[in-house]
């Protein structure tokens, strides 16, 4: 079976950086997978090169088993697949509800029916009540939220969560959790970028780890915890 | 060589060394607080009357009052940085952008008001005085204007480099929040960097005031001729401003020289700004402040 | 913003009120009581005079407003598609006879494509800011000097529309009422087309693309071309002004209609009124036009160089020289007092409401 989205041997440099170097990843359809790392692995820049902000020197990527790369971010995002900024970007002076149907719009041209796609987006992600407050308000984890409602809204295959959790508190971590399983049930599969660890432990069937650009481990939550390169990469940030 | 293109040549650098004061001031602007000062020019028209009514006033000599106007203008920078620049600082940048332009109708039409739109010509007894140079022959009064004008530019250069203050405001111009935790007062090196702008720009105006005609409008042709420069140059760079203005100059003068009317060499200068912004908006140096 | 509350029921009202007025106003501009109201003695034709300039203005303000507004691209050089518009109409219908509403129909045809170009190539290039404003300037520079050195512009002279015969194919008329009706009218319809497109998924769209333009191009927003959309339309309807313009005073000339000072004019009304909404540059127009017009009236000195450098220059005691020079200032000075008027307002606008009078008042409306 084609993969959903699918990468082989990504390759992004800046300079004489490295960022990502010759990265392989997939994810099937229905999927929860995770990707880890410590700072400055090079996961945003995977992210960036995947959906459509970054050029890369080398490598492919395939979406629905077509090639994606040197299309413009809103193609990708038209296709299916959509992400969401780890330095969330809401527009401000619009409110939650105006954040959502931008999205909406994508699907729905006519403003009735993208206000109403937005309100089904809203509903998924538990933030409908707030549907009227201006999003340059909202307080981080709204914001974080409004982030998934606004991508969503464009009814996506695949979503690309970056660090959502970031920010949150540990009960806020329980409602975005419960979110992003929500979205899973609608048929949504998923791709986050996490540092909290039990948040990934409890979401992903599978998780990719990369370190300095390159990806060092890969299988199901409870390997990757044990394998020795991983704890190796991690060695002196608290894993729990 | 032949002696009229020497000479055009050599009026050019000349008149892109004075282009050059202008425009560093402008580029030490935008590189420290990321404001394009639309009323540049403006400053340079507000110098230039400054300079013809201490001569018709009280007798003085242009450059006497070329040190007088140094620290008036600064201090006149200073005010402006905080009265109008600093409520704008968050805004969004076409918010920032109008209050420039607000200024400069403000102060061409005061000037308009104050003086009438009379060409006034400031008159000096060496004002006819000639040189030569390379076999070309260049009045005085351009040539000194000229080598002040790059005087004043490397010297600003070589304070930015040198002195605290000066490394404190390139701190702030690469790396604002990171300037602040480390103590720099950001607010004080945001209106010292206009202040000194504005000097600049003045400092040229006075200058000028021997071989130039002065109006309230005179200053708009320089705020876009220092665009031009200051995007050839590359934003924020100081020697690419230097550099710029002499480009410039130079450009002008040949334009002058091979164009059929005078407008058509403003039309040249347009036409490569276009293209600079197109092609290579970073400009030659691109980038970091000195 | 589109999802706002509903008007109240007095908001309707006055805007009802307000409509009938403006409707019937050319009928009793002449009358005794307008004569008495006005300042400065200015008659009722004058009135009209003032009202066909702010609907004219608050109908450029809107057209730059799709483009400066909505779309957060600041350009400064819409003086050039306004001229645009005014010169094609007017050389079509010097040389060919063509009504100038079809010019106006190419006008805005032509406007609009040089929209398209200039929009093509700033956002291509991904000019942006301050260096999208400066490109706009330098474009409407280098087409100013264009039309001062064609000949078929007559240069620096201009051209003049001379009134052949009251007729409303051929857009001229003796009297300016038809032109109240007519500016009144295209301020309405632009007004209309801008309401649509802000409640539409063009308006959103545009919305989003000023606040933040990466995160409208992930969330599947083609921002190019929505851009380009923005430009090209701004452009078209800004040349349609322009005709109208043309007709009305009979006479253009680059250092008129092709200024950087007329592209200004334009955007202050945008901005002071509240760019990105759709009455803003209205409550613009009639709050800056009206002042403009009266300061231009009671400002307008003429007095020369020659008198200031007298004074100055003089043997004469400091104090007469100062008080010679106060009545020099006083009888206006050398000119300049209205636009000295609007650099003030400008900044005073843009530091106490960045965001224009209709977000302002909005805001004000709302807090209990």
């Amino acid at each position: 079976m084609t993969a959903l989205m699918e990468a082989k041997g990504v390759t992004k440099r800046f300079g004489g950086l490295t960022a990502v170097n010759a990265v392989d990843f997939r994810v099937e359809r229905g999927e929860i997978v995770g990707l880890i790392g410590p700072n400055g692995a090079g996961k945003t820049t995977f992210f960036q090169v995947v959906s459509g902000f970054l050029a890369p020197e080398a490598g492919q990527v395939l979406f629905k088993g077509r090639s994606i790369l040197g299309l413009k971010p809103h193609r990708i995002s038209r296709m299916g697949m959509s992400r969401t900024f780890q330095i969330v970007k809401p527009f401000p002076e619009m409110t939650v509800l105006d954040n959502a149907m931008i999205g909406a719009f994508g699907r729905h041209p006519a403003a009735r029916d993208a206000r109403a796609a937005a309100l089904r987006a809203l509903e998924l992600v538990g933030f409908a009540d707030w549907a009227q407050r201006k999003a340059g308000e909202l307080p981080v984890a709204g914001r974080k939220r409004l982030e998934v409602a606004k991508v969503m809204a464009c009814e996506p295959e695949l979503i690309l969560l970056d660090e959502v959790m970031a920010g949150l508190t540990p009960s806020e971590h329980n409602d975005m959790i419960g979110a992003v399983k929500a979205i899973r049930a609608s048929g949504v599969t998923v791709v986050v970028i996490e540092h909290v660890m039990p948040v990934i432990m409890q979401l992903c069937e599978r998780i990719y780890v990369l370190h300095h650009g390159e990806l060092i481990c890969e299988g199901p939550p409870g390997q990757v915890v044990r394998d020795p390169a991983v704890i190796q990469a991690y060695l002196g940030e608290a894993l729990a | 060589m032949d002696v009229v293109l020497t000479q055009t040549l050599v009026s050019g650098v000349l008149l892109g060394g004075v282009f050059a004061l202008v425009a560093v001031g402008l580029t030490l602007i935008f590189g420290v607080m990321k404001i394009l000062n639309f009323a540049h020019g403006d400053f340079l028209m507000l110098g230039m009357y400054f300079a013809y009514f201490l001569s018709v006033m009280f007798g003085v000599d242009p450059y006497v009052s070329a040190v007088a106007a140094l620290p008036l203008f600064f201090a006149l920078g200073w005010l402006i940085q905080g009265w109008l620049i600093r409520p704008v600082l968050k805004a969004p940048e076409s918010i920032q952008i109008l209050v420039t332009v607000g200024l400069s109708l403000f102060l061409q039409n005061l000037a308009l008001f104050l003086f009438s739109p009379d060409f006034q010509s400031l008159r000096v007894r060496y004002g006819s005085d000639t040189a030569t140079i390379f076999g070309a022959s260049v009045s005085i009064v351009r040539l000194v204007a000229s080598v002040i004008a790059v005087l004043a530019s490397t010297g600003l250069y070589f304070f930015l480099a040198r002195t605290d203050t000066g490394k404190a405001l390139r701190a702030c111009a690469e790396e604002r929040l990171g300037a602040m935790a480390v103590g720099i007062d950001v607010e004080r090196m945001y209106k010292i960097a206009f202040g000194l702008g504005i000097a600049c720009v003045a400092l040229a105006g006075v200058l000028m005031t021997p071989f130039f005609y002065i109006s309230p409008q005179v200053g708009l042709p320089f705020t876009l001729t220092a665009f031009v420069v200051v995007v050839l140059g590359g934003l924020g760079s100081l020697p690419g401003a230097l550099i710029g203005g002499v480009l410039i100059g130079v450009i002008e003068s040949l334009g002058e020289f091979l164009l059929p009317s005078p407008s058509m060499k403003q039309m040249a200068t347009f036409s490569v700004f276009l293209l600079i912004l197109l092609l290579r908006p970073q400009g030659l140096m691109g980038g970091k402040l000195a | 913003m589109p999802s706002g509350a509903r008007p109240s029921l007095l908001a309707q009202g006055a805007v009802v009120a307000l409509a009938v007025f403006l409707l019937t106003l050319p009928g009793f501009a002449g009358s005794q009581l307008v004569t008495a109201i006005m300042p400065g003695g200015l008659s009722g034709s004058a009135l009209i005079n003032v009202f066909v300039l702010i609907f004219l203005f608050a109908y450029l303000a809107q057209s730059w407003n799709i483009l400066g507004g909505f779309a957060g691209q600041l350009s400064l050089g819409h003086s050039a598609f306004f001229g645009i518009g005014a010169y094609t109409s007017t050389l079509l219908f010097l040389h060919l006879g063509v009504s100038p509403w079809i010019g106006m129909l190419a006008g805005m045809a032509l406007a609009g494509l040089f929209g398209l170009l200039v929009g093509a190539l700033s956002f291509h290039y991904r000019l942006a800011g301050p260096f999208f404003a400066l490109a706009t300037i330098a474009v409407a520079e280098l087409v100013r000097l264009t039309a001062l050195h064609l000949k078929i512009t007559a240069g620096a002279m201009g051209l003049l529309i001379p009134l052949q015969s009251e007729s409303f194919w051929m857009f001229q008329f003796a009297d300016k009422v038809p032109f109240y009706y007519i500016s009144l009218g295209m301020l309405v319809a632009v007004t209309a087309l801008i309401w649509w497109i802000a409640h539409s998924r063009t308006g959103y769209y545009l919305h989003a693309i000023r606040q933040d333009e990466d995160a409208a191009e992930a969330v599947g927003i083609d921002t190019h071309r929505y851009k380009l959309l923005a430009a090209t339309l701004s452009a078209a309807l800004t040349g349609a002004g322009g005709t109208l313009y043309a007709q009305y005073t009979q006479y253009i000339v680059p250092d008129d209609i092709l200024t950087v000072g007329l592209s200004v004019e334009i955007i202050l009304r945008a901005i002071i009124g509240g760019s990105a909404t759709v009455f803003g540059p209205i409550v613009g127009s009639f709050i800056l036009t009206p002042v403009a017009e009266a300061t231009r009236v009671l400002l307008s000195g003429a007095g020369s160089g020659a008198t200031v450098v007298q004074l100055f220059a003089s043997n004469a005691p400091l104090a007469e020289k100062l008080a010679g020079y106060g009545t020099f200032l006083a009888a206006g000075g050398g000119g300049g007092g209205a636009l000295m008027l609007y650099g003030v307002i400008l900044i005073f606008c843009c530091i106490a409401m960045p965001s224009g009078a209709v977000p302002w008042l909005l805001r004000r409306r709302k807090r209990p």
